[in-house]
């Protein structure tokens, strides 16, 4: 008995973790008690040093001074402000009315709504939740198709684990040893390409089947000039100036060409906005008349993601911030934002606090049981037995990375990103790195796959959200057949960026990893080569 | 029994007191964090002293509420199979676990933990960077968590039991409904919860 035990103690650990997960005892404890418990085990078969227990402390200090991981509480506090700020109504409204007039333009409302929430909130019940109840009604009455709206909408919100300020990506780059800053950056090209797939899609419906995505008729659309125009022109004259703004002040200003691209983009962008919001600013006071309704409306809509936006990640990627210190500076925004537009009061401001009191709390517990598992997983070589495992798939890197990618996805279907980031990265990073896969490619690649989750039939929250708001009519059954199109576009786009590594790459990541490894030596290692 | 109920009582409102008022150091958090970041760029002043009081409420938000997620049943499970299970059959999966799970590894914790703080504390350690804070008063949070988080184990057996008893009703340590959703229509806080977890 206590041979096979030692001779196959890191199987034996990992499915006994999978029985006490399974148990439905809170993940946190369940992993911590295994830990320990393997940790008895070991010393008792003498697998492990004694000593090796008086490491706990100092593993729960290392997360305690982990400052990456305080960026968790920062993002989540300034997502669930600006939840009761109100910029999701006015974006859904502003904007749905602005692309009302195409064929399926309040599918393409949602899907650019869902992504600017997704880059400001972060907050996937949030989006879907007010998408949910402000334009799926509008869908439903003017005769969508339930699958596509609601599939849309699910699938929208989930961006948010994608684009950053994403805490998917703030938990990864602090699993995989990378900095966040480049894992924020990696992730904008495929999670804006994501963004144009599912664009790409309601298109392909517009032209396919017509009637499953209507345009709404004339008397749907409020936000219209007077004598009936439509105020288009004015805005596009308007956006037509800010595009010339930046341009000229990119070209003029930033004449030293060793300045990086994204930080005279971000620049120059700023200007743009800046001078866009003066002219509604001077417009609204002065009452100029310059200005269509439409053309003012989506200029005061707009400004606030776009300066939170700029304010948070711009200041990430030009490097004035460390994106703790962003998601310091987004939630003090959030909180401005939230109090100028009038919809914070103390009750609400402590039930913010409060929830995200505990919302940290049980994300970092499940670090804290994760450290303590792997502490003995590691004792006992289980990190050799999983590179021995996944090594051993045929097809060299292709086979890692397709093996890895079924398995999260297969995984999705029953544990969240939380968990799959905390048990499964730590195992997999070392081998990956290994192999030569760059880390911040392979963080981004996983949470596109991990978005899945998300999005998973029965169980997947975003469509448990929706579900919650929709209307009676709409079928729950019409929610999970929704929901297929847009999986299928997010393996379609992990596929992609295995084919093309290039949109998820980014030049000179740094390797945060601590160099100093607790060395533990184990009498016994049954998978070293002979 | 009625004792023991009493108790849970007062551990559940210790705790819950101490994990509601813990909140308002992530405010104070965001607040220095961007007098920091702001000073920083500006002034281009900045002390070690000041970064590392921002981690130090962070550790004190996480390990202070811990004990306060688990009364609200907010620490997050794996369901899909025993949500399926009688009510009393979780119930009693959560009192095994509880006692053969939790209560050890507190315990492990603090045992491992005290002496741990005392080296700390006596050897008079500071942080590493220059002008650093003192660091057994951070230090000395992982044995007061634990101890709290035991308690509060402690507690949620004693009316996990209360319950198989029939003294208990089942709404002392169930997860509450989302709390907002009421008063406030949409954009109501959805308890909270960005990753959104079971």
């Amino acid at each position: 008995m206590s041979a096979f035990l030692i001779a196959n103690i890191a199987p034996v650990m990992f499915v006994t973790l999978v029985i006490f997960l399974l148990s439905g005892f809170p993940i946190a404890f369940a992993l911590a008690a295994n830990g320990l418990l393997f940790a008895f085990v070991g010393v008792h078969l003498g697998l492990l040093e004694p000593s090796l227990l008086q490491a706990l402390p100092s593993r729960l200090y290392g997360i305690m001074s982990n400052e990456t991981l305080l960026a968790v509480p920062f993002f989540t506090l300034m997502g669930l402000i600006l939840e009761r700020s109100g910029m999701a109504e006015d974006l859904l409204d502003t904007i749905g009315q602005l692309f009302g007039s195409v064929r399926g333009g309040v599918a393409y409302a949602v899907i650019f709504v869902g992504a600017l929430l997704a880059s400001t909130t972060g907050v996937v019940a949030a989006s879907v939740i007010s998408m949910g109840l402000i334009s799926l009604p509008v869908m439903m009455r003017y005769g969508y198709d339930q699958r596509i709206a609601t599939g849309v909408i699910a699938a929208s919100g989930t961006l948010a684990q994608l684009l950053p300020p994403s805490l998917v990506l703030i938990v990864l780059a602090d699993q995989l040893g990378r900095s966040v800053g480049d894992m924020y950056r990696a992730a904008l090209v495929p999670g804006l390409t994501l963004t144009l797939l599912y664009a790409a899609y309601v298109l392909l419906i517009s032209i396919v089947r017509p009637a499953a995505v209507p345009a709404l008729p004339p008397e749907a659309r409020h936000l219209r000039e007077p004598d009936g125009g439509s105020g288009l022109a004015s805005l596009g004259a308007l956006l037509a100036l800010a595009v010339a703004a930046s341009y000229a002040f990119s070209h003029y200003y930033f004449t030293d060409p060793a300045r990086p691209a994204d930080e005279v983009a971000i620049y120059s962008a700023s200007i743009g906005i800046l001078l866009a919001f003066a002219v509604a600013c001077a417009n609204r006071c002065l009452r100029l008349g310059l200005l269509s309704r439409m053309a003012e409306k989506v200029v005061f809509v707009m400004v606030p993601p776009l300066a939170l936006i700029f304010l948070v990640l711009g200041s990430i990627f030009v490097g004035i911030a460390t994106p703790t210190e962003g998601g310091g500076m987004g939630a003090a925004g959030a909180l401005v934002l939230a109090v100028a537009n009038r919809r914070l009061d103390w009750r609400s401001l402590r039930q913010a606090l409060q929830s995200t009191t505990r919302l940290t709390s049980f994300v970092i517990f499940i670090l804290v049981g994760a450290s303590l598992f792997s502490l003995s997983f590691r004792g006992v070589n289980g990190d050799l037995w999983v590179e021995h495992l996944l090594t051993s798939l045929p097809g060299g890197n292709l086979g890692f990375l397709i093996g890895v990618n079924v398995l999260f996805f297969v995984l999705a279907f029953f544990l969240d990103f939380f968990e799959l980031a905390f048990i499964l990265i730590p195992l997999i990073a070392p081998v990956a790195e290994k192999l030569g896969i760059d880390l911040v490619w392979l963080g981004v690649l996983l949470s596109i796959n991990i978005q899945t989750s998300f999005m998973h039939p029965p169980f997947g929250f975003s469509l448990f959200y929706l579900r919650s708001v929709a209307p009676a009519e709409v079928k729950t059954s019409a929610i999970y057949l929704g929901a297929i199109p847009f999986l299928c576009i997010q393996l379609i786009m992990v596929a992609l960026v295995i084919i093309f590594p290039g949109l998820a790459h980014i030049k000179g990541a740094v390797d945060m990893t601590e160099k100093i490894e607790l060395n533990i030596q184990a009498p016994l290692n049954p998978y070293a080569p002979d | 029994m009625r004792l023991l109920l009493a108790l849970s009582r007062s551990i559940d409102t210790l705790n819950d007191q101490i994990g509601l008022r813990i909140s308002w150091a992530l405010m104070v958090a965001v607040v220095i964090c961007t007098g920091n970041a702001l000073l920083r760029y500006t002034l281009h002043v900045g002390s070690n002293a000041w970064l590392e009081i921002q981690w130090y409420l962070f550790a004190a938000i996480f390990l202070l509420a811990a004990s306060h997620t688990l009364r609200r049943n907010e620490h997050v499970r794996i369901d899909i199979l025993s949500g399926r299970l009688p009510k009393r059959a979780q119930v009693w999966i959560d009192i095994v676990g509880f006692t053969i799970f939790l209560l050890p590894m507190c315990f492990i914790i603090i045992t491992y933990s005290v002496p741990y703080v005392r080296d700390a504390f006596t050897s008079g350690e500071i942080s590493m960077n220059a002008g650093g804070l003192t660091v057994w008063p951070v230090k000395a949070l992982i044995p007061v968590a634990f101890v709290m988080l035991f308690a509060q184990g402690v507690s949620e057996i004693i009316k996990r039991v209360g319950f198989l008893a029939g003294m208990v009703d089942a709404s002392a340590f169930e997860k509450q409904a989302p709390p907002g959703r009421e008063q406030d229509g949409p954009a109501a806080s959805h308890a909270g919860r960005p990753g959104d977890i079971q």
